[in-house]
């Protein structure tokens, strides 16, 4: 035994010191924040669809994917190599506004005509209902994109290659290299937030939101029209997990692929569950601590430290297991919603 | 039910014989098959009919759905992570074979390691169902896909499983994992084993039994007698309580039940037979790999067979693997399928045709060979929307009872 320590003690010193060092902080937390930043545009439109209607959305992962795919194939057409960095940045913001739109109201009408009819069932079948759903537009995209020539399975390089250089080089920030894509993901990450606490503080329909999710029968109690209400916010939380598609384009961890829209899935429901389902505030919490941690865990198998190479995915979803286990309810999310 | 003057089993008989005639045609079905194989149709029924090989697929992932149906179908339950027993049971019999699990000596039979996978998922299932069982709904659903998913992260990366864990693992000892019964085998009884056994012109018949039939005789008997063992319960007044608690739990809680053990106890019982599930896939595939046995998908493929056959009845997912496999089978080319069919029956002239830019063959290859998740998705919504409660609860509803319930009378009605 005491031969054991005598190995194990300079390690954890060892970590200690390395983990207080500034250029390992700064890259905990820069890449951390990016991350949050995608995992939250990823998680909030499921988010706001539970909150109002406390339906589970599973086609949420395959929205994002077409989103990907989409504004991959938008960049792919529109780029060439001599398109300069601040015309891609342009054609970006073209991009995610085309998917927005699309996604919108193709999320609206997917609503409108098939959810609409099940609401007065268990709300099970809303969960089977949209996760049958994903597995068509995720066989449907598949067969497109395989008759397209591009591979279904590994990301798609094409739709990657169109992002600016200024973001795959890495920049010096106390002592850490750190991609350039990070500051741009914080950057629309922090922009997602402002725009849907504005969305949800400021508009009617936000007013819905908070108070369906806090009591969902006062709602229909008061006179306002739900169905109207569930359609426009159903639809546009199916714009932002495009949205999240579209921001996970030149991300050198996904790219646009037909896995996406299981991973995705999977990752949104960890961090609005961390969060507390309905909740903004949790959504924007457990982004920034499921972020971090990931960062973390990747920095600490990076260095060799721990030498287990599942371990941030590990990490993620025991993050969410502790939480369920501790306070069921989420971060910050209300106890009657957790309840059901 | 049955006049007091009938033996009760002749009554008994007459009960179950829906099933009786069900497990005749599972038992008859190679036959049939093998009958066929030697007619002119020989080539519409390979295109048409499920292989052998599906069938086998049939049994051990419908025991699988049976297990899950009946948690989440009786007790209304959703187990979204149901695969973490399916990979435990099928993980268990690899690493027992290998001689891996500690005192688990290599060369146990393997019925014994079976049921000690099996039993190892009772109580895997106890823990999380102690921590699942405070939640409900969508938090219950989320929850055991949690856990599930740490199981799979943790498999995938475990370097004790093999050197390449993400692949899986398989059974590397020579010897194949004989299905009889244990303690016995040694006595040349052995009549089952999951591969390389073979008969040859059985009792001077003429009739040859291959590997493969063997293989799904043998399953087929662990998949009987596991159902049965279910049906058993669900009828007991064990089963009762389950499905009080799926229509109200408070009323279940008020008139006195204590419903956490009924749900643990449930949730055990059906972990256990997803184990057994998972140990006989996994014999009979020599391995199992992460992606095949702990994945989330794995759960949502017994999940749609459960949907398909219908939710809360028990022989329901079975019915629901058997058109699921069947579609598989029929929808890839790799065993005759409808494509090879078509590819075979139109003429060149057709098959070269081009619409809007097409050629008819490129489509049927685009359209339909390995397409069958598109095809089980949109019928998957279609039972959804339109058929909520699947097949065999659809028939039920119209006969106004269980069929085997139902089933006499409606042949008495015939034989008037």
């Amino acid at each position: 035994m005491t031969i054991e320590l005598t190995t194990e003690v300079p390690l954890v010193i060892d970590t200690l010191e390395r983990l207080f060092q500034p250029s390992t902080i700064a890259r905990i937390i820069v890449e951390g924040l990016g991350k949050a930043a995608v995992y939250f545009v990823l998680a909030v439109g499921l988010t706001l669809v539970f909150g109002l209607m406390g339906v589970l959305n599973f086609t949420h992962g395959a929205m994002a994917m077409l989103g990907a795919y989409i504004g991959g194939l938008v960049m792919v057409l529109s780029v060439s190599d001599g398109t300069g960095a601040l015309v891609r940045i342009a054609l970006f913001m073209v991009v995610l506004a085309v998917v927005f739109a699309l996604l919108t109201g193709f999320g609206s009408a997917f609503e409108y005509s098939l959810i609409r009819p099940i609401y007065d069932r268990t709300p099970m079948y809303q969960i089977l209902l949209t996760f049958g759903v994903a597995l068509i537009l995720e066989e449907v995209t598949r067969i497109v994109v395989l008759s397209q020539g591009i591979q279904p399975e590994p990301p798609w390089s094409g739709a990657m290659a169109t992002a600016p250089a200024a973001f795959t080089e890495r920049y010096d920030i106390l002592g850490a290299p750190i991609r350039g894509l990070y500051a741009f993901e914080i950057v629309l990450g922090i922009v997602a937030v402002v725009g849907v606490w504005l969305f949800l503080n400021r508009t009617l329909y936000g007013l819905y939101i908070r108070a369906g999710s806090e009591d969902p029968e006062m709602v229909e109690a008061l006179g306002i029209d739900v169905r109207q209400a569930f359609t426009i916010v159903f639809g546009l939380g199916t714009g932002l997990a495009g949205i999240g598609g579209v921001l996970l384009m030149w991300d050198p961890l996904w790219g646009p692929s037909a896995l996406l829209a299981i991973d995705v899935l999977l990752y949104a429901f960890v961090v609005v569950i961390i969060g507390g389902l309905g909740s903004f505030k949790g959504t924007v919490a457990a982004a920034i601590l499921v972020g971090i941690a990931d960062s973390f865990t990747t920095w600490l198998f990076a260095t060799g430290i721990v030498t287990f190479t599942g371990l941030p995915e590990l990490t993620i979803f025991g993050l969410l297991v502790i939480m369920l286990i501790i306070r069921p309810q989420g971060l910050y999310g209300v106890e009657e919603v957790g309840g059901h | 039910m049955s006049s007091s003057d009938e033996h009760w089993i002749r009554s008994y008989g007459r009960d179950q014989f829906p099933h009786v005639l069900v497990v005749l045609g599972f038992a008859l079905y190679p036959i049939l098959l093998g009958v066929l194989n030697r007619t002119p149709l020989a080539s519409e029924a390979s295109a048409f009919l499920p292989g052998l090989t599906f069938m086998i697929i049939v049994l051990y992932m419908g025991l699988f759905a049976i297990s899950f149906d009946f948690i989440s179908g009786y007790t209304g339950y959703l187990s979204f992570g149901h695969a973490a027993f399916y990979g435990t049971g099928a993980y268990f019999v690899v690493l027992a074979a290998n001689g891996q699990v500690p005192g688990v000596p290599e060369g146990t039979p393997f019925m014994v390691t079976m049921v000690l996978g099996a039993t190892l998922a009772f109580v895997v299932a106890l823990a999380i169902g102690a921590v699942s069982f405070r939640l409900t709904g969508v938090y219950f659903a989320m929850l055991t896909l949690g856990f599930a998913q740490v199981m799979y992260e943790f498999i995938r990366h475990w370097g004790y499983v093999s050197s390449n864990p993400t692949e899986g693992a398989t059974i590397s000892s020579g010897a194949d994992l004989s299905i009889g019964v244990p303690f016995v085998d040694s006595l040349n009884f052995a009549v089952g084993r999951l591969s390389g056994d073979s008969f040859e012109n059985v009792l001077g018949l003429g009739i040859d039994v291959s590997a493969t039939m063997t293989s799904y005789y043998a399953l087929g008997i662990v998949v009987l007698l596991s159902y049965f063992v279910m049906q058993r319960i669900i009828h007991s007044p064990f089963g009762k309580v389950m499905i009080a608690i799926r229509e109200n739990e408070e009323r279940a809680r008020a008139v006195g039940y204590n419903v956490f053990w009924y749900k643990m106890g449930a949730f055990a019982t059906s972990a256990f037979f997803a184990a057994i599930a998972g140990a006989l896939f996994a014999a009979y595939a020599g391995g199992a790999s992460p992606d095949n046995s702990f994945y989330f998908l794995v759960t949502a493929d017994a999940l749609i067979m459960a949907i398909i056959g219908g939710i809360g009845t028990l022989a329901g997912p079975l019915f629901g693997a058997l058109f699921h496999e069947w579609f598989e089978d029929i929808l890839s080319t790799e065993s005759d399928g409808l494509s090879t069919y078509l590819e075979q029956l139109l003429p060149e002239s057709v098959l070269t045709a081009e619409v809007a830019g097409l050629t008819i063959n490129d489509f049927i290859g685009t359209f339909l060979d390995g397409r069958a998740p598109l095809y089980l998705g949109i019928i998957f919504v279609l039972f959804v929307l339109f058929v909520p409660n699947g097949l065999l609860g659809s028939i039920r509803d119209r006969l106004g009872g269980t069929v085997s319930k139902r089933f006499p009378a409606v042949l008495d009605r015939y034989r008037r």
